[in-house]
């Protein structure tokens, strides 16, 4: 285990000034070192700590919204216009957004692997819905309390609500 | 068992160790430019003068020490010297998106610090890196953070895979970066595929998996957490990556793979044994003395008690005498007293009658008689036969008290004789279960191996009723056996309202369930024995008979046949794991410790791996990475998709995983046609080729035209960035 903090030795209070050792997680510290770079100026913006995940990503997804309305709105204008310009605006591709970039689900059949072992599982289990590679572990599943069975599906992401 | 088992010891964290700061005298108004990479794990800074840059992990933890109530700032592996303040961490990161801006100017403070500036601000051009097409929110804090607070001078943004990619495939000095190829980025939280065509990174085509080293880290977690439900220490998520980062890879095949782990040899043979830190339990070692100490004590006190409970008979004995004295004076006293007066003294002794009186001093004297024998030592003689006079003497000749003692007579006679017939019919038992066991004995001396056959096949066949049994007992839990329906027939037939027939309701109207004995039988078809689950004891007497008729036979065979072994016995069968699950899981005896700290890693180490190629095996919803590797290829023509395969290039440090660069071979080779060259690379040094990059970039003169200013911030605002070929597209950008 990494050494806890205090290594040091209270100084005894006799008078004599000698300089406490500082502990190690003192000397780590960096909160009292000179930061003279820093603008000492410089508000902190109110916005820093407001968001949170959920709330960065609806404001992309606004943007990109707004965006793809603003690009329609462009090239139908452009629809207009003549031949030329119609294909130079044309190759303007879709700008990326974070939520834009994202890989869309799977269309690959999904493989069938086993919740116990990670073995190939031909067989799923009529009950809790657990795949099983075979007979012995059938017999394991079957053991198998009905909290630990909604933990090995929650691994695979299925999440039942009543069973 | 001895044989050689890969155990890999969990390594001891080591203490972290201070870092010192670099001297700035080199970089003073050097305007060197500032490389940082900001990663979700680890922060790499630097200036781009130097070959490597420094890096630490990327979090800080303010802790206040309870002891002497001092504020801590701590960086990075700094937080492990401390130990409560590895609870009060905080990562700049949320995931891929960057979102704590008070950790990451702690973070950048750090950084600065130990490059040991000390100017008024940091005078040097910053190149910093962002997330593919970062959420702009991120961008425009990490600029204001840059530009105000630390007012350098000027800053630019990159994405760190694309500056990976030209650190390996740099041109020629000053001759632009033309390089073409697919770049796979393998980041904390995410991996992403953009391609590079002439120099240029496409953002727009690129595309992102949500999983990255973080999920695989949680996902081999949660596998080991279910594999060993019980295990006696918590493993953390440091040691989970550790053992992800040593023991795990992928497979080029991931399905012959696990079809040669199907067979339990190749699976004891591909695991990776992980032992954990354990602590014996002390065990008090009684030495010789001291047992014979205890043991001595321990006879102390049985003597004592002997002696008191001696002590205790022998005062009841007195007190009986007494009584017993007392009792004979009073009868003799009949003589001498008067009627009325005699039966008041019978009174006040608490007896009834004269009669009491007699039964009580006879009770008295054979309970001394029957002491004084046993201090005598005498044998148990048998009991004489009492003698009942008075049954035989008609009723007529007994007054009221003779009929009494009559009647109680007779009772005694009728349990003497059941005592007696008891008795005869054990002896009897007896001497047929020992001509039983003779017989048995002749036949087995006689004729042992088909004595021997004889007794199996009868221990077959008690194993098959009991498993057809228990068969029985789960088809009754279906509701839709046709045991079930056969059940509920029975029950509904039991209660109809016609079971009495019309003859018996002309006579008596009643119905006459339970006057047969065999009538009861039914309930043994109808009652189930609970919802037990099927490893529990026998429910019902038959099978207690059936499991003690079978332990019988056991104990027979085992004790005369040679051939007949433990293991046949139905306990050691009924309990036998398969060879799968013992090879998958092995299991220890209680009282190995050290065996119990053991995690045993075998189809694991490659099904985490398999997750990046397929995401949805461990609950993310996304296509893997053959998968999108295959979509972004099909938005492009031919003539390019050729340019982008000829090189495949793999960075970031997640993908220092064994075994990546013939899987990613594997995966795509079937997709292209097969004339089209496929090349994959990977970086020469996953983790920290992105920072060398960025330096060598800092320091061409491109470095400068795509950086930000100061004014142009001023102007523009913290979102706006301009587009280069390394840089996000995002919304706000000019052409340059």
């Amino acid at each position: 285990m990494p050494p806890k903090g205090s290594g040091k030795k209270k100084a005894i209070n006799d008078g004599t000034a000698t300089p406490q050792i500082p502990s190690l997680a003192e000397q780590f510290s960096y909160l009292h070192a000179p930061r003279p770079f820093k603008n000492p100026n410089y508000t902190k913006n109110v916005n820093r700590r407001a968001k949170n995940l959920k709330n960065v990503l609806t404001q992309e997804r606004e943007r990109e919204r707004v965006e793809r309305e603003r690009r329609r709105q462009e090239r139908e204008e452009a629809m207009e216009v003549d031949e030329e310009r119609r294909e130079e605006l044309n190759t303007e591709d879709d700008m990326p957004f974070y939520t834009s970039i994202e890989a869309p689900p799977s269309v690959l059949p999904p493989r069938r692997y086993c919740d116990i072992t990670g073995l190939e599982a031909p067989y799923t289990e009529p009950i809790t819905g657990l795949r099983y590679h075979d007979k012995s572990v059938y017999e394991l599943i079957k053991s198998l309390s009905s909290s630990a069975a909604k933990d090995y599906l929650a691994a695979r992401g299925v999440n039942p609500i009543l069973k | 068992m001895g044989g050689e088992l890969n155990i890999t010891r969990l390594p001891t964290p080591s203490p972290p160790s201070l870092e010192t700061s670099d001297s700035y005298d080199i970089h003073r108004s050097q305007h060197t430019p500032l490389i940082i990479d900001n990663g979700a794990t680890t922060l790499r800074y630097g200036f781009s003068s130097s070959t490597t840059p420094r890096f630490g992990p990327n979090v800080i933890a303010k802790y206040k020490e309870r002891k002497n109530n001092k504020p801590l700032l701590l960086f990075g592996e700094g937080i492990d010297s401390e130990g409560g303040a590895k609870s009060q961490a905080k990562t700049p990161w949320e995931g891929d998106v960057l979102l704590n801006f008070d950790a990451l100017e702690n973070a950048l403070d750090y950084a600065f610090v130990k490059l040991g500036i000390d100017t008024p601000s940091v005078d040097h051009p910053v190149l910093m890196t962002e997330r593919l097409s970062s959420p702009l929110h991120s961008r425009a804090l990490t600029s204001e953070l840059m530009f105000e607070l630390y007012s350098v001078p000027s800053l630019a943004y990159c994405v760190d895979s694309v500056m990976s990619f030209y650190h390996n495939n740099l041109p020629k000095t000053s001759s632009p970066f033309t390089s073409d190829g697919l770049v796979i980025s393998f980041n904390t939280s995410s991996t992403s595929v953009i391609p590079v065509l002439d120099g240029k990174g496409i953002m727009n085509y690129s595309q992102r998996i949500p999983w990255g080293g973080s999920q695989a880290t949680e996902y081999l977690l949660k596998l080991v957490q279910l594999k060993y439900p019980n295990f006696p220490t918590r493993v953390t998520s440091t040691q989970t990556s550790w053992m992800l980062q040593n023991l795990c890879e992928f497979a080029t095949d991931y399905p012959s793979l696990l079809k040669k782990l199907k067979d339990p040899l190749n699976l004891r043979a591909s695991e990776r044994i992980v032992q954990f830190p354990f602590t014996l339990p002390v065990v008090e070692e009684k030495s010789e003395e001291d047992l014979a100490r205890i043991a001595e004590k321990r006879k102390e006190q049985g003597r004592k008690l002997q002696e008191m409970a001696a002590k205790n008979r022998l005062e009841k004995l007195m007190q009986k005498e007494s009584d017993l004295e007392n009792l004979l004076t009073l009868r003799a006293a009949r003589e001498t007293e008067g009627r009325r007066e005699w039966m008041n003294m019978l009174q006040a002794e608490g007896l009834e009658s004269e009669a009491a009186l007699e039964t009580t001093i006879k009770k008295l004297e054979s309970d001394l008689r029957r002491v004084r024998k046993k201090e005598a030592e005498d044998e148990d003689t048998m009991q004489e036969e009492p003698t009942f006079p008075l049954i035989d003497v008609p009723d007529a000749d007994l007054d009221e008290e003779g009929l009494k003692e009559k009647k109680k007579q007779k009772l005694m006679k009728a349990g003497f004789d059941a005592r007696m017939r008891a008795r005869r019919e054990k002896e009897r038992e007896r001497e047929e279960r020992e001509a039983d066991e003779r017989r048995d004995m002749e036949a087995r001396e006689s004729d042992l191996s088909g004595w021997a056959n004889k007794l199996r096949k009868d221990h077959e066949g008690i194993m098959n009723k009991m498993k057809g049994r228990a068969r029985r007992r789960n088809e009754l839990s279906d509701r839709k056996s046709a045991a079930a329906q056969a059940r509920m027939k029975n029950i509904a037939s039991l209660a109809a309202d016609d079971r009495v027939s019309k003859k018996r309701r002309k006579g008596g109207g009643e119905d006459m369930f339970g006057a047969d004995d065999a009538d009861w039988a039914i309930y043994r078809q109808i009652v189930i024995f609970g919802k037990l689950d099927s490893n529990t004891a026998a429910g019902s007497s038959d099978e207690e008979e059936d499991m003690n008729q079978l332990r019988a036979i056991e104990e027979k065979l085992l004790a005369h046949d040679p051939s007949f072994t433990p293991e046949h016995t139905h306990a050691s069968i009924s309990s036998q794991r398969s060879a799968l699950l013992s090879a998958f899981r092995p299991q220890y005896e209680e009282g190995d410790l050290e065996g119990r700290s053991r995690i045993h890693l075998n189809v694991e180490r490659w099904r985490v791996c398999e997750a990046w190629f397929s995401p949805a095996m461990a609950g993310v919803d996304s296509a893997g990475l053959g998968e999108v590797v295959q979509n972004v290829l099909a938005r492009f023509p031919e003539r390019d998709k050729g340019k982008l395969v000829k090189n495949v290039f793999v960075t970031g440090s997640p993908s220092k995983l064994p075994g990546l660069v013939p899987r990613l071979h594997e995966a795509l080779r079937p997709i292209l046609p097969p004339e089209m060259p496929l090349e994959v690379a990977r970086a020469a040094d996953p983790g920290v080729d992105a920072w060398r990059g960025m330096a060598d970039f800092a320091q061409t003169a491109e470095f400068q035209k795509v950086s930000v200013t100061q004014e142009e911030y001023e102007e523009w605002g913290g979102e706006r960035i301009k587009r280069w070929w390394g840089g996000n597209w995002n919304l706000a950008d000019i052409s340059s």
